[in-house]
Order: C-alpha cells, then sequence, then structure tokens
C-alpha cells in the first residue's frame, strides 16, 4: 500500500495561515512596544540633564525640577526589600525543595499557597502593608521599613519560585557525590547546592527587585510622600519612590510637568533594563552545563 | 600524543600463563635426560622416578589448561592474544604426550632387567638419539618463547637426523641375531626408539604452533601423508 | 653422557623435593582450587531486602564480601544490583519510600542498626556513581571538598596530591588543579570522582556502573586502577557489562529478575555467588550460564 508523498493542498494552506496569524501577533506587540518607547523618548528626552537626577522636584519651577529624593528613596526601598527576601525567599526555596516532604499536606498547601500569593493583585499587599506593618501589630509608621518590607511580601513569591529553580537545576548527583563521601545533609546543601544555585538565586533576586522597582499602588496605601522635598536617609526616613514621582507629574495640568514624567520614566526604564541585563549576563555566565 | 597502555593485569596474567605452559618443556627435558641415562646405565631406579614425576607434568598440563580456560572466559582474548592461548593449548597437549613416551619409555625397562644384554650400537643411537630430542625440546621452547618461525622450521631438519636414527634402529635390530634374550631386548629398544621419535614429531608440532603464532597460517610443516612435497 | 645432562641430574632423592618439581605449586596455581578460602569478610549480608514504597526490588539476598577483592554484582536491567550496592552505605536513604529489611553485617557491625549514624558509614565506604558527577569546582577544591567537610588533619596539598596519584590522576592534571573540572574528559571525570574518594581513605568503596558512559580506552584505564586499588581497598562494582565482571572482579553474584504470583511486580534475586572464574567457565546453575553465554537477557 502506498500512498501520495505529496502533501494535501488544504494542510498546505492552513500551515501558512497560522504562521501568519503568529506573525501578526508577534509584530502588533513589538509595534506598541515601539511606538510607547518612541513617543515617551520624545516626550522626555529634553527633560533629562545631570542636575534633573539630583533635584528635588518643585511645583512652582518645573524646570529646576528633579528626581533626586524619589532615587534615594528608591534606592532605600530596595534595600530594605533585597535584606528582607534574600534570606527569607532563599531559606524558603531550599527548605522546599531540599526537606519538605511532599505527602505531608501542609507542605503541599504552602507550595499551592505560595502560587497563589505570587497572583494577588499589588493593592492587596498595600492594604496589608498598611494594616500590619505601618499601622496594627508592628507600628512602623509611614517609614522606610514599612515600605521596603511591603514591597518585599510582594515579590517574595516571585524570588521562592525562581530560588526552587534554580536549586533544583543542581542535579541529584552532586548531592549524591556529597553524601557519599560523607558530609551532612547541611554540608551538602551550604557548599554544594547553594554554590552551584548561586547564578539563578542572584538572576531571581534582581528580577525579582526589578518588579518591586516599578510597583506603585502598595507604596501609595502605605503612605508614600508623592511630593517630597527631603532627601530620605535611613530606615526611619518618609517614603518616596521613582513611580510615586512619576504618577504626581502626570497627574499635574501643565505641560511641562508631561516633560519631567517622561524623562522619569526614561530613567526608570533605564534602571530596569540594566538590571534585567545584568540578570541575563549573569544566567549567561554562570550557567552551569551539567 | 603517545599511545596509552591499558589492561596491564591481563598482559601480565597472560605472560606468566605462557612462561608457565613453556617451562612445563624443562621437566620435559628433564625427563628425557633421566630416562636416556636409565637407559645407558641401566639405572631401574630412575626409570621408576621418571614415572613418578610425570605427575608434575600433567598437573601442569591440566592447570594451564584450566587457566587458559579461565583466560578465555574472563579476558576474551582476540587476534594475536587468541593466536597465543590456542597455540599454547596446543603445546601442552604435546608436552603431555612428550611425558607420556618418556613414561612409556621407563615403564619399558623394568621388563629388559639389570642383566640383560645389550648391544652397543644400539644403545649409542638410541642415547644419540635422546640428545637430539632433548635439543628439540629446548629448540622448540626457545622458539616459541622467541617467536622465530625459522627456528620452528629448522626443527623440521633437526628431527630428520631423529627418524633417520630410529630406522636405523630398526634395521640393527632386525640384523641382531638369534639369542632369544639379545632379540628380546633389541625389540624392546625399537619401541624406545620409537617413543623417542614420536617426541621428536612433537617437537616439530610445537614449531608448527609457532608459525600459526606468528603468522596467522595453521598448517603442518610436514605432510606425513604427502611426504616430499 | 654429556656433562650438561650430568649437572641437570641431581641426586634422585634430593630431585624429589627440587622445586622445579614441587608439586603443590605446580597443580595448584594461583587461581586456587575450587574451595579457596575467601578470606575475611568485610560485608554480611544476612537475608536482605529492599523495598520501595514497601514493595521489595531485590530480596532475600544473603552474601559475603570478601576483603582486599574485586566483588562484581551482575544481571539484567531491573534485577536490584544498583539498589543493592546502595544499600551498602546507605545512600538509599536519601530516597524516602526506601527501606531495608534483614541485616547489613560491615566488619560485624549492622549499619542499619539504632544507634548507626548514616554520615558515618559513608565516610568509611565511598562510592563512584554511573555518570562521572564532578562537583562544579577547580580539580583541586573537588579532591579536597571531603578532607574539608570531615575536618580532616594534614596538609591539604598532600592530600589533594595523593588522592590524584592513588586514581593514577596527578601526572594529568598537576599543572591545572585550579581549572574546573568540568573541563577533564568523561574518564579523567570518572578518575576525579575515585580520587576523591580515596582522599576521604574509605576501606570500602562502592562503583554503580562507573564505565557505562566511557570509551573503551577509558573504560581500561578503570578498570587497571580498580585492580590496583583492591590491594588496599575491597572494591564491590555493579555492571551491566559482563564481560568487565569477568575481566576485573574475584568474585561475582549473578541477580536475576522475578516476577511476583501475581506477575504485576518484579524484583530482583541472587541466583549464584562464586568465583569469577567458576561463573564464567562452569557456573552451577543453568540461568546463569544462560546469561553469562549472552542467550538470555
Amino acid at each position: 500500500m502506498r500512498g501520495s508523498l505529496t502533501a494535501g493542498r488544504s494542510s498546505r494552506r492552513l500551515e501558512i495561515g497560522f504562521k501568519a496569524l503568529l506573525l501578526l501577533a508577534l509584530s502588533l506587540a513589538l509595534i506598541t512596544l515601539t511606538v510607547l518607547i518612541v513617543d515617551i523618548v520624545a516626550d522626555g528626552v529634553g527633560g533629562l540633564s545631570l542636575s534633573f537626577l539630583t533635584d528635588v522636584p518643585s511645583q512652582i519651577i518645573p524646570e529646576n525640577s528633579g528626581i533626586g529624593p524619589a532615587i534615594s528613596g528608591t534606592l532605600w526601598l530596595m534595600l530594605v526589600c533585597a535584606a528582607f527576601i534574600i534570606p527569607v525567599g532563599v531559606a524558603t526555596a531550599v527548605y522546599l525543595e531540599e526537606y519538605a516532604d511532599r505527602s505531608r499536606w501542609f507542605n503541599r498547601a504552602i507550595e499551592v499557597n505560595i502560587q497563589n500569593l505570587a497572583a494577588v493583585p499589588s493593592i492587596v499587599y498595600g492594604i496589608l502593608g498598611l494594616a500590619f506593618l505601618v499601622r496594627g501589630p508592628l507600628s512602623l509608621g509611614n517609614v522606610v521599613l514599612a515600605g521596603g518590607l511591603t514591597l518585599g511580601l510582594l515579590v517574595l513569591p516571585v524570588l521562592i519560585v525562581a530560588g526552587r529553580e534554580a536549586v533544583r537545576a543542581v542535579p541529584p548527583s552532586i548531592r549524591e557525590g556529597s553524601m557519599a563521601l560523607g558530609a551532612t545533609k547541611w554540608q551538602t546543601i551550604w557548599k554544594q547546592v547553594l554554590p552551584a544555585a548561586l547564578p539563578g538565586i542572584a538572576t531571581g533576586v534582581i528580577l525579582s527587585l526589578s518588579r518591586a522597582i516599578g510597583e506603585t499602588a502598595p507604596l501609595i496605601v502605605v503612605g508614600a510622600v508623592s511630593f517630597a522635598t527631603f532627601i530620605p536617609s535611613g530606615f526611619g526616613a518618609e517614603i518616596t519612590a521613582l513611580p510615586i514621582q512619576i504618577f504626581d507629574w502626570v497627574s499635574q495640568p501643565q505641560p511641562e510637568f508631561k516633560t519631567l514624567a517622561a524623562a522619569g520614566i526614561i530613567v526608570l526604564m533605564l534602571i530596569l533594563l540594566s538590571m534585567n541585563a545584568v540578570a541575563v549576563w549573569l544566567r549567561n555566565k554562570f550557567e552551569q552545563k551539567w | 600524543m603517545s599511545r596509552q597502555q591499558v589492561r596491564h593485569e591481563y598482559e601480565r596474567q597472560l605472560e606468566a600463563l605462557e612462561a608457565s605452559a613453556l617451562e612445563s618443556l624443562d621437566f620435559v627435558v628433564i625427563a628425557v635426560d633421566r630416562t636416556i641415562e636409565a637407559i645407558e646405565h641401566r639405572d631401574i631406579e630412575l626409570a621408576e622416578l621418571v614415572v613418578a614425576d610425570d605427575d608434575v607434568i600433567d598437573g601442569r598440563y591440566l592447570e594451564v589448561h584450566q587457566r587458559l580456560l579461565t583466560l578465555l572466559a574472563t579476558q576474551a582474548p582476540v587476534a594475536g592474544d587468541l593466536r597465543v592461548v590456542a597455540a599454547l593449548l596446543h603445546l601442552m597437549k604435546n608436552v603431555e604426550r612428550m611425558g607420556d613416551q618418556c613414561v612409556n619409555i621407563a615403564k619399558l625397562l623394568p621388563i629388559t632387567g639389570h642383566e640383560a644384554p645389550s648391544d652397543e650400537k644400539i644403545v649409542k643411537n638410541i642415547v644419540t638419539m635422546g640428545r637430539q630430542v632433548r635439543t628439540l625440546a629446548k629448540q622448540s621452547k626457545r622458539a616459541f618463547a622467541e617467536r622465530d618461525v625459522e627456528l620452528a622450521r629448522d626443527l623440521v631438519r633437526q628431527d630428520d637426523l631423529v627418524d633417520k636414527l630410529n630406522r636405523e634402529c630398526f634395521q640393527i635390530a632386525i640384523a641382531i641375531g638369534d639369542d632369544l634374550d639379545m632379540r628380546e631386548w633389541a625389540t624392546t629398544m625399537i619401541l624406545v626408539s620409537r617413543a623417542l621419535e614420536r617426541i621428536g614429531d612433537n617437537a616439530v608440532d610445537i614449531g608448527e604452533q609457532v608459525a600459526f603464532v606468528v603468522t596467522g597460517l595453521f598448517r603442518e610443516f610436514q605432510d606425513a601423508s604427502h611426504p616430499g612435497e | 653422557m654429556s656433562d650438561r645432562t650430568m649437572t641437570e641430574r641431581e641426586d634422585p632423592a634430593e630431585t624429589r623435593a627440587s622445586p622445579a618439581f614441587d608439586l603443590s605449586g605446580a597443580v595448584h596455581g594461583s587461581d586456587g582450587g575450587a574451595e579457596a578460602p575467601m578470606g575475611k569478610a568485610v560485608f554480611r549480608l544476612e537475608d536482605v531486602t529492599v523495598s520501595y514504597d514497601a514493595k521489595p526490588a531485590v530480596s532475600e539476598v544473603t552474601m559475603d564480601i570478601p576483603h582486599n577483592q574485586i566483588t562484581a554484582l551482575i544481571g539484567p536491567s531491573g534485577c536490584g544490583k544498583s539498589t543493592l550496592i546502595r544499600c551498602l552505605n546507605r545512600m538509599n536513604d536519601l530516597i524516602p519510600s526506601a527501606s531495608v529489611d534483614g541485616r547489613v553485617l560491615y566488619h560485624d557491625q549492622d549499619i542499619y542498626g539504632p544507634e548507626i549514624d548514616a554520615v558515618e558509614v559513608r565516610k568509611r565506604i565511598g562510592m563512584v556513581f554511573q555518570k562521572p558527577n564532578p562537583f562544579p569546582k577547580s580539580i583541586y577544591d573537588n579532591i579536597a571538598f571531603g578532607p574539608r567537610v570531615l575536618g580532616m588533619k594534614g596538609d591539604m596539598d598532600e592530600i589533594v596530591e595523593r588522592g590524584l596519584s592513588g586514581a593514577a590522576l596527578w601526572d594529568e592534571v598537576k599543572d591545572r588543579l585550579d581549572t574546573n573540572a568540568f573541563g577533564m574528559s568523561g574518564g579523567q571525570q570518572q578518575r576525579l570522582c575515585i580520587a576523591r574518594c580515596l582522599a576521604v581513605q574509605p576501606d570500602v568503596i562502592l562503583m554503580d556502573e562507573p564505565c557505562s558512559a566511557l570509551d573503551p580506552i577509558s573504560t581500561g584505564k578503570i578498570e587497571d586502577l580498580m585492580l590496583e586499588l583492591k590491594r588496599e581497598y575491597s572494591i564491590v562494582i555493579v555492571t551491566h557489562n559482563m564481560q568487565q565482571a569477568a575481566r576485573v572482579s574475584d568474585r561475582t553474584a549473578f541477580l536475576i529478575v522475578k516476577l511476583d504470583a501475581d506477575e504485576k511486580h518484579r524484583q530482583g534475586r541472587l541466583v549464584e555467588y562464586d568465583r569469577t572464574e567458576k561463573i564464567f567457565t562452569n557456573p552451577s546453575d543453568s540461568r546463569t550460564e544462560d546469561y553469562v553465554s549472552g542467550k538470555v537477557g
């Protein structure tokens, strides 16, 4: 029994049609992105200058306005956020991958919860931060510490997922090799698994922070100051951040502020892109081929 | 980059096995020497020793045979090594036969007794044969150890002398005369001569194995059924 | 009568006892008789059954593993030979569902006894795995890791050199000790894993199909190394390559896969355990014969 080797006309046509559809979707996304970037750059490039990065914002003279306090505030927030998520996130990832017995219901419950937490809207975290950190049990007040921790809670699931993947990517043979030499489980994790997973974990940390850096809603809820005439310096300082500043400028009616907002967006985007670039570089450079 | 040498242990095993097999030819040489001396001096005790010590050759035969089988089963030798193993199996069989021929001779001697008559010519002939046969045994060992095909082929030439002496013995024995004891002794010597001749043939067979190991060609140097070809 | 003959011939009485005619040496060669003593046992397995999720993977194995010899476990896939070797240094502990019944006596001590620490067991019983698994570190750190975590005293450089020399690797890598171990060839990586194992000075080395990922030359090197190592260590090797077991081991255990009565669950069983040459020249069990002659998988 010998069938024809030539493909049917209709199936060929379907193939081509499908390909065209996919290309269309892709180009739509790319065009939107390009238009957005070009529009922002065109709007904001005039507002960019060295003094823009250091000056405090002014509502009277937009030309003298700057994002100094916003950048400083963002840095402080990120510091708190990183100091919180790195130990907690890595420890959780290691526990879930190395110790948790998946046949126990509470371990499965934790896993499901972490996945769900990643999908919770960020405003909810803001309310959580307000209720538990700013007021409520901890009563930290409207300070950087509370804001950083709120952002940390928000991105913790991201880091845990990335950390688990990094730990899981270390092949079991490494653990076996280490244990077979008489190393304890803790020595194996600390001296073999974590060093081998470090590039993946570092990538996860950067991606988590880059998610946190662009957040606005939870900060507003925990009481970020949109018009900061001070440079925050410390965990107890009042909260301000780059996206908050941009948000403030965008809501101003004057066109000068539109330029400032666009310039702020350019700065924020540059920070984000460079963080992501570092993450990609880390991954490519230290990724271990097993 | 130089070639990497591996499987040292196997090499060592094979070498030790070959040495052990070839050493058995030394036992044959000693047995031949004693046999000839027993004939020359009518030393029946020495003849009995030849019979007793054949156990050593037989023991070595069994041992080497078993070790060769183990080597075949466990190390799976191929090519040149396989030819060596096959040749050693042959060689051990030949050695065992050579030892048995010495035993055959040694067992004949008590029949003739201490005081049997003897013929100087025949005894001289047999002693010459014996020396030639011991040379053949030694030469076959050297040819195998050194993988010397020329030396192995030379065994045929050396063996011709043994054949010639064997025929002479036969001729002399036939013409020995009417004395019954003398005729009995002479007939026994024909058997002795025949046994020595067989030892020489076995040495030639070992030479054929040398050629097989070196060239990979398995054929007889001399075809008894088509002489002179 | 030639002079030569005279010199070779000695007094008959003396000749009988001369070394060339030493019957005991000639008949009983190095391979020993059929009942050769096994020597000191390093492991005694008594009715060992290893199960996963309460289903036995290998059942009722009783065997003694001799000191300073190479013992090979062979058998078709799924016969439980890897499972068995992994229970000798409690590597099965890493699999939560695994359990061991019976007794595994190591120098007369049950390694599954209640007071036994698995970490202590693994210090003395090293393991080399199927796929070379160097740590993603320098060659030096690969060797030094074990001694460091065990807190071994002494000059680390010396410990590293001794480990690498023991695995016949020192000359090949002494000029690049600080390069990453992943830059080595597969065979070198496996010898590195052996060197790593030697550095913690174990008593026994378990090898779980150590050459299955290697080319013939690398395999030959590892086999040579094993024969070298058995002077000082007791070695147990699992191999799917029968010829390898034949080449290197002193004793061979043959396991088969047996179906349960309900024909659903498969489990391994020990069929025959004897000197290697016996297994390969004259096995007692016909199933062993069929397997070693390649007639039955």
